[in-house]
This record gives structure tokens, C-alpha cells and sequence, in this order.
């Protein structure tokens, strides 16, 4: 197998088919009016919602977009709009900033310089939004997660990967970037850096410590059972690289599944409970 | 023996779980193969329930004959056509024991059933956690020509078909819940087993939604020849009809002689070779 981005190439118009089918299926046979998603005027969301406009309507949809004053950005703001009036996306915004201030003031142990433990916050905060909306209305929640963040667990956990369905998590953020320029989401927003806005000037790139177009390449060869050897030798890599690639991708399935319990009676949420998904 | 049949493949998708809906569904695509004057009508893998039923196949289960097969032997008999369809069988013997199993039916009652010999238990599928394997050929002796069943994997191994085909069946129908990314394999290999068989091969496939697994539908006929006679929409829900006239077998078969040349001694090998893999 060659490990090269021609690898992630697929079929833009089958994939798009797919997702659309998936979302208004899942919609249909949930009974639900529609689905609410976070607009961040990032590429994940906005693809996200552009697809579940297609899948449902428009009108159908409700975009939250829902800033906070440290990572405030007036062009991703920018961006939510546009993805929002482009595909007759219905949105609403609301500043979370005094909700994230009332838990600081209320948090015993609150550390201002704790940046992980606050940009969790913000991203829990979201999810309590977009559920309270999705309760209130009887809607969806459409995640944004991609393949690549969800497989290094590059996510909050109960937040931004809270959703009811997250139809692009089988694709990697370099695949998620062609299929948005597919579909039409402006190339200002595929192009610019990703981030998921936790604290200013992240970006997940830098974060992570490597490049989306080779962390892919890396995650598309542990996929396909390539040994670590392989995959450094083809993308002219040091084996550590691609090491700490594996062992974080493994230590974070805790983060994709439901929490651990221990084995005591005859059949165990998480073991053996094996029902179907949806009944429908 | 007719010589002349007329085959509806009937790609529907299920109402998971439902078999009162499913049976529905079903008369309602038989009656309309029978007008079409379709003598045989077929429908998809475990077309009574849905394939994605985990642990919910032990309710759902069913010996056969059973309550399910009594409502489809009545729609065969109501509307005198031949029904293939696929359930989950419930042994006769044990409790708990399930069979993936394909079910003829016809006007005058069930014909025979073929249990899934192949049970892929990898990627997406789960199917010898719940199923029992077969270990029987099904070909049986009808009105319309002497028939032979399998089932969706079976396929991957060509002597479920060669076998059914050595057992004398004409037509070999295999009922299908095959996913999306895997068309591509069963596109090749229906006309494959109805060209190195010289026999006509009627492949129904799923369609919908089940747990995100997208069934792509595609459900064709074919001749020995490897012509497709006619096919299905991709995705969809889809009704087609095609005719198979069993005299083509012989221009076929004196054309590409595949059973005339089998060779019964490599068999011994592929066993031996087989059982040290």
C-alpha cells in the first residue's frame, strides 16, 4: 500500500450521496424536526451543516454560533454567517462569556492558568447549548468531530464530541477539506489554520505537533494494519513520530466509548449488551 | 420443466425488527412481481427482520415452519407465485440456536430452505456470534426449474455455487445485505459464479439505512454467459423483472465447457490444502 495522498482521494459526489442519505435517514427515523449544530466558521462545522442542509432543509437546521470574549475571532464569526446564509441555514447566536464566568467564580478549586481544564470548559459549555436547543425543539445534534481529531482523541471529552450523529468522522481532516471545497464551502474557510478554540492562538497543528496532510497519511496507514517501520520508511519519517501517533490513538479510545464499568452480572452495558443502534 | 421464467428481484429495505411490516412489504412487492406476470419473486437476506439485529435475533427468531412462514406460504399461495426471501431460523432441536436461512416458497407451500454455510465475522459483520453454519447445499426441484440457494458471502467461496451447480440447479439465487464499499466485489463475482457454473444467477440485494451501514441495492440477473440480463438501482428501493429461457445453458455450455472439464481430482487436493491453510 502507498502511502500518498492520492490514497485519500475518493469519489466527492458518492461521499457527499452517503453523508446526505445518512443524516436524513437518521433524522426520519428519530421522529426529530430538525438538527441544531455549533457554528464555529471552521471547516468541520461548516461542513457539517452545509451537508445537513442538504440532507434536510435549510430551514431545518439551526446553527448556534456561540463565541466567548477570550477567543473572540470577528473573521471565524465572519465565517458562521456566511456558511449559514450560503446554505439558508437558520442561526442564533449567544455570547456564552457569562456562563463560563459564573462557573469560574463558582468553581472551588478555579485555576486562571489552567488552559486545558478551561477550553474543556468552553467546549462542555457548548454541548450543553446545543442540548438544551435539541430538548427544546426536538432536534439532532450534528457533531463536526473528523477521523483524524477523533482518532488521536484531539477533543474534549462530553464536549464538542457530544452529538447524536457526527457524519464526518469517518473522514480525515485532509479528506473533510476536500469535500468541503466539493460542496462549496468557501476556500477561505478550508484553507485557514484549524482550531478548536480553546484558548487564543491555538491551533491544532501546532498542538498536535505536526502537519493534518502527514498525520493522515500516518492515521490511513495504522488503519490499514501498517507496521509503525512502514509507515516512517514511506513518508521519510523517524519511527517515533509515527510511535507517538499509535500509542496516542490507543490511549484515547477511552475518550470514543462509554465509561468503563467491571464485569458482575449476566449480560454488561459496554461488554456484552449488543443491541442494535436505532430500532428503526 | 418450464423452459421460460419470469424473475423479479424485489431490492427492498426493512423495517428492522418488524416482521409484521416486513411480511407486509413483502405481499405488497409480490403482487406487484404478479402482475408483471413474474412466476418467481425474490427478496433480500434476512428480508423478514433486517440484518443489523444483534442480540435482538433471539426473540426474532423463528423454526421454520412458523408463524412467518405460514404468512408467506399464504402470500405465495393468494397470489400463486414463488417467493424467496430470507429469516432467521430457530433450530428445531436447541433454544437458542439460529440459523441465517434462506426460504423458497410456492404455491403450494414451502419448498426448501438453505442455511448460510458462510458466516463473515469481520469488518462490520458479527455473524457467527448469532448463526450456526450450514453444511448442506440447497437445490430444490420446483415448477420453475430446478433452483439453488445461497447466501450473500457464500459468493467469495465458489464452491457453495459449483456445488449447488453440481447438485443440478439451473438458476442459483442469492439473496444479499451487502454494504456499500464492498459493490465493487460482488459486481465481479455474480457474473463470475454464473459464467464458471454455465448457469443463470439471480443476486437481490438490500437497500436503506441500518446503524449507518448503507446497503447499495444493484440486484441483478444474469445469464451463464455473464450477460446481465437486467439490473437494479443503486441505493434505492427497486423492483425489476427480467426473463431467463434455460435453453441458453446449452449454447454455453458448448461454447465455454466449464463442467465437462472439471477436473474432480484437484478437489481431493483443495480438501487436503484446505484443512493445513
Amino acid at each position: 500500500m502507498k502511502l500518498t495522498r492520492k490514497a485519500l482521494d475518493l469519489n466527492w459526489e458518492e461521499v457527499k450521496t452517503k453523508i446526505v442519505r445518512f443524516i436524513k435517514d437518521y433524522v426520519e427515523k428519530a421522529g426529530a424536526k430538525g438538527i441544531v449544530i455549533g457554528l464555529s466558521g471552521g471547516v468541520d462545522s461548516s461542513t457539517a451543516a452545509a451537508l445537513s442542509a442538504m440532507a434536510v432543509g435549510g430551514n431545518k437546521v439551526l446553527g448556534l454560533i456561540l463565541p466567548e470574549k477570550e477567543t473572540y475571532n470577528i473573521g471565524d464569526m465572519r465565517h458562521a454567517e456566511m456558511v449559514a446564509k450560503k446554505f439558508e441555514i437558520k442561526k442564533e447566536t449567544v455570547n456564552i462569556t457569562p456562563v463560563l464566568e459564573a462557573l469560574h467564580k463558582t468553581i472551588p478549586v478555579f485555576d486562571p492558568e489552567d488552559k486545558l481544564c478551561n477550553g474543556n470548559l468552553k467546549a462542555r459549555t457548548r454541548m450543553l447549548y446545543l442540548y438544551y436547543y435539541a430538548n427544546k425543539f426536538n432536534l439532532i445534534v450534528c457533531g463536526s468531530s473528523d477521523k483524524s481529531e477523533t482518532m488521536i482523541g484531539y477533543f474534549t471529552k462530553w464536549g464538542d464530541i457530544a452529538a447524536d450523529i457526527a457524519p464526518l468522522m469517518d473522514l480525515y481532516k485532509t479528506q473533510v477539506r476536500e469535500l468541503a471545497r466539493y460542496i462549496g464551502i468557501p476556500n477561505e474557510i478550508v484553507d485557514k489554520p484549524p482550531t478548536p478554540m480553546l484558548w487564543p492562538g491555538q491551533t491544532a497543528e501546532e498542538e498536535i505537533g505536526i502537519k493534518y496532510e502527514i498525520l493522515d497519511l500516518i492515521l490511513y496507514g495504522l488503519e490499514h494494519f501498517m507496521s509503525n517501520e512502514e509507515i516512517a520508511e514511506q513518508l521519510g519519517l523517524e519511527k517515533e513520530l509515527v510511535e507517538k501517533v499509535e500509542k496516542r490513538w490507543k490511549m484515547m479510545e477511552h475518550k470514543r466509548r462509554m465509561p468503563l464499568t467491571t464485569k458482575i452480572q449476566y449480560r454488561t452495558v459496554g461488554f456484552d449488551f449488543r443491541l442494535p443502534y436505532t430500532q428503526l | 420443466m418450464k423452459q421460460k421464467v419470469r424473475v423479479a428481484l424485489s431490492q427492498i429495505s426493512c423495517r428492522r425488527g418488524d416482521k409484521k411490516a416486513n411480511i407486509q412489504k413483502i405481499e405488497e412487492y409480490a403482487v406487484k412481481a404478479k402482475q408483471q406476470s413474474a412466476e418467481l419473486v425474490i427478496f433480500p437476506e434476512l428480508s423478514l427482520t433486517g440484518y443489523i439485529l444483534r442480540d435482538d435475533l433471539y426473540k426474532l427468531a423463528e423454526k421454520i415452519p412458523g408463524p412467518s412462514t405460514n404468512a408467506i406460504e399464504e402470500v405465495a399461495r393468494k397470489h400463486g407465485i414463488h417467493i424467496v426471501f430470507g429469516m432467521p431460523e430457530l433450530s428445531e432441536k436447541t433454544q437458542a440456536t439460529i440459523y441465517n436461512t434462506a426460504v423458497l416458497v410456492g404455491p403450494k407451500g414451502i419448498i426448501g430452505k438453505y442455511r448460510k454455510m458462510h458466516l463473515p465475522t469481520h469488518s462490520v459483520f458479527e455473524e457467527k456470534r448469532y448463526f450456526r453454519q450450514g453444511y448442506q447445499a440447497g437445490v430444490f426441484e420446483t415448477d420453475l426449474g430446478k433452483i439453488g440457494l445461497i447466501i450473500c458471502y457464500d459468493i467469495f467461496f465458489p464452491e457453495v455455487s459449483r456445488l449447488t451447480r453440481l447438485e443440478g440447479s439451473q438458476l442459483i439465487v442469492c439473496i444479499s445485505a451487502s454494504p456499500t464499499i464492498r459493490r465493487a466485489f460482488f459486481e465481479n463475482l455474480t457474473v463470475a459464479r454464473a459464467i464458471e457454473n454455465t448457469v443463470f444467477l439471480a443476486y437481490v440485494n438490500l437497500v436503506g439505512v441500518e446503524d449507518g451501514l448503507q446497503f447499495w441495492g444493484g440486484s441483478r440477473l444474469i445469464a451463464p454467459n455473464g450477460r446481465v440480463i437486467v439490473s437494479a438501482k443503486y441505493d434505492e428501493e427497486d423492483l425489476v423483472i427480467g426473463e431467463i429461457d434455460y435453453t441458453e445453458i446449452r449454447q454455453i455450455e458448448t461454447f465455454v465447457p466449464t463442467l465437462r472439464d472439471l477436473r474432480a481430482e484437484i478437489f481431493d487436493k483443495l480438501r487436503e490444502k484446505a484443512e493445513n491453510l
